[in-house]
């Protein structure tokens, strides 16, 4: 038996079940629907530089685009892997020659992995029509800015509703709690916002960037001129949003892992 | 070729396991009864590596079971409630499994010709009657050629041919492959048909393992038949004996479980008590427990009679 095998087909086998018709299709059209006609380029022209680039971006992969694949990736992590464990199809996946982590890289490598290649595909593609220029002139940005929109909200609520699905069982309910948190982080946001400019400290500013660093890069693209209303309390150095970035990645990596050795070590069918 | 020691589990405040042993010796046919909650699909999902114990030692090809890929192919598996993904083709999904596995894509269409599934190739999986569902869950267990199968309640969605087809696959299986059989089901004649021996499992133990007459003998579970005119009066009487373990009354006679070795005793007492009760005895016969009895037995002895 050749040891890739099993893999490729509990693989191939996820990506029948995330991306059946017409799941795939509908989100495809809104995805490009969004990215070609909701975008209003017109916005940004007083705009130059990495402070074009980041608003370009963020606007490319902003509400509603966002939201699509939000839904997207958690419709495959919640409800894939949690229907697999609701009808007990787990069972059946765990009588075949694999490590469990493998079974569960399999199901994320599609569920994720493959919607973030979606996601990759589109945006770049979208870019380049768009703006050419900006890609090639500013890559680094480009890709500091899509870096900090996946980490939060995308991974992070990712990494959430893997460990509620996994401990809940229950595919339908992980879903629902991560919109929810979808949502409440966006309210959240501005919540924290009001409460910086209301009280003049920072520190609200801070700890929530720890948790969605897009927020400190942000407030320092705004600074750099890509909002009129630029932060008057803090703004944060590059290396800060670098250590914020990282501060992000390593919550989303903690998450991940948790699911992992719960997975591994704990799942009980 | 399983070894389980002094296994326990529990769920909470449920004990579902309490130091269960059992032993599956290579090429035999096992089967698990007991009653319901007895703790026996918990064992078989700790012996499929689904649960984790909280004590005790399991093994199965003397590896531990949990998250081990190398025994995966040597276990074919087969659940009460069959578990696959509804929308995939029965050959297609099949031809998967057969390329998880290793093995030629015609063993797909080999294991539903053997589970009389040919007209199903091309149907979906919950297009699939819940017999049909249950021949399907056996295909798949048998596509690796399994050393071992593990089966909890095979023939619940069966119809009477289709079990009496299941259950003859089982001992064609173990002639000629000496494929290694645990099955758990609650047709108690099914198991008598196929097990070598049975493992009784009452309240998260085993109540009693062995072959049928060696457990008939251990359990004192022979029945003696003593056919009568009067059957309550003598019934009364044999049920005082201090050797009777337990006694039955119908309208035709009485049957008497008496304690190993003690049959002779009550073939010497029974005529003194007939008389005593003024009955006839029309006759008298022993023969080995059903797994029914021994079914009995158990339960009963949860409830704190006969249990020895």
């Amino acid at each position: 038996m050749r040891k890739g095998r099993p893999f490729l087909e509990i693989f191939t086998y996820a990506l029948d079940e995330d991306y059946r018709f017409p799941i795939l299709e509908i989100f495809a059209f809104l995805f490009a629907l969004g990215t070609f006609v909701f975008v209003d380029l017109g916005a940004y022209s007083g705009q130059t530089g990495e402070a074009l680039a980041y608003s370009l971006v963020t606007t490319l992969c902003g509400f509603p685009l966002l939201f699509i694949f939000v839904v997207l990736i958690l419709k495959n992590v919640a409800y894939g892997l949690g229907s697999d464990l609701d009808r007990g199809v787990i069972q059946t996946l765990f009588s075949y020659p694999l490590k469990r982590r493998y079974i569960l890289t399999a199901r994320l490598l599609s569920g994720l992995g493959i919607a973030l290649l979606l996601f990759f595909g589109i945006q770049i593609f979208g870019l380049f029509l768009l703006a050419p220029d900006v890609i090639l002139t500013y890559p680094s940005t480009v890709f500091l800015t899509y870096a900090a929109q996946l980490c939060s909200p995308v991974l992070l609520l990712a990494g959430l509703v893997l460990f509620f699905t996994l401990r809940l069982k229950r595919g339908g309910l992980a879903l629902v709690i991560g919109v929810i948190l979808f949502l409440a982080g966006l309210i959240v946001s501005g919540f924290v916002t009001s409460i910086a400019y209301g009280t003049g400290s920072d520190l609200s500013l801070k700890i929530w960037a720890v948790i969605n660093p897009n927020s400190a890069l942000q407030i320092y693209y705004y600074d750099m001129g890509a909002s009129l209303f630029a932060s008057e309390s803090w703004v944060p150095s590059f290396s800060e949003v670098l250590l914020y970035l990282g501060a992000g990645y390593l919550i989303v990596a903690a998450l991940f892992v948790i699911g992992y050795v719960y997975f591994d070590r704990r799942l009980e069918i | 070729m399983i070894q389980v020691d002094d296994l326990a589990k529990s769920y909470g405040r449920v004990v579902a396991v309490d130091g269960l042993s059992l032993r599956v010796e290579e090429g035999s046919i096992m089967g698990l009864i007991g009653p319901n909650g007895a703790g026996k699909t918990t064992t078989i999902k700790i012996i499929l590596g689904l649960l984790k114990p909280n004590r005790g030692f399991v093994r199965v090809f003397d590896e531990e079971p949990w998250d081990n890929p190398d025994i995966k192919p040597k276990i074919g598996v087969i659940y009460e409630r069959a578990f696959f993904p509804s929308r995939h083709k029965v050959l297609d999904y099949l031809e998967r499994v057969c390329r998880i596995f290793g093995k030629p894509e015609s063993r797909a269409r080999e294991v539903l010709a053997l589970t009389r599934l040919e007209d199903a190739y091309d149907r979906t999986i919950k297009a699939l009657s819940a017999g049909m569902l249950q021949k399907f869950a056996v295909a798949h267990a048998l596509i690796k050629e399994p050393r071992l199968i593990i089966a909890d309640e095979p023939t619940s969605n069966l119809d009477p041919e289709a079990r009496r087809e299941l259950l003859d696959l089982i001992l064609q299986l173990h002639r000629d492959e000496n494929v290694t059989f645990l099955l758990s089901s609650h047709v108690l004649p099914e198991l008598s048909r196929v097990c070598e021996s049975v493992a009784i499992i009452n309240q998260g133990k085993v109540w009693a393992a062995g072959g049928l007459t060696e457990l008939s003998e251990k359990l004192g579970a022979r029945t003696t038949r003593i056919s009568t005119d009067n059957p309550e009066a003598l019934g009364e009487l044999i049920g005082k004996l201090e050797y009777v373990s337990r006694v039955e009354v119908d309208s035709k006679g009485v049957s008497v479980g008496v304690l190993a070795g003690q049959d002779d005793r009550l073939f010497e007492d029974a005529p003194r008590l007939a008389k005593e009760a003024e009955a006839k005895i029309v006759g008298i016969e022993t023969g080995t427990a059903s797994l029914e009895e021994l079914f009995r037995l158990a339960v009963k002895s949860t409830q704190g009679e006969g249990h020895r």
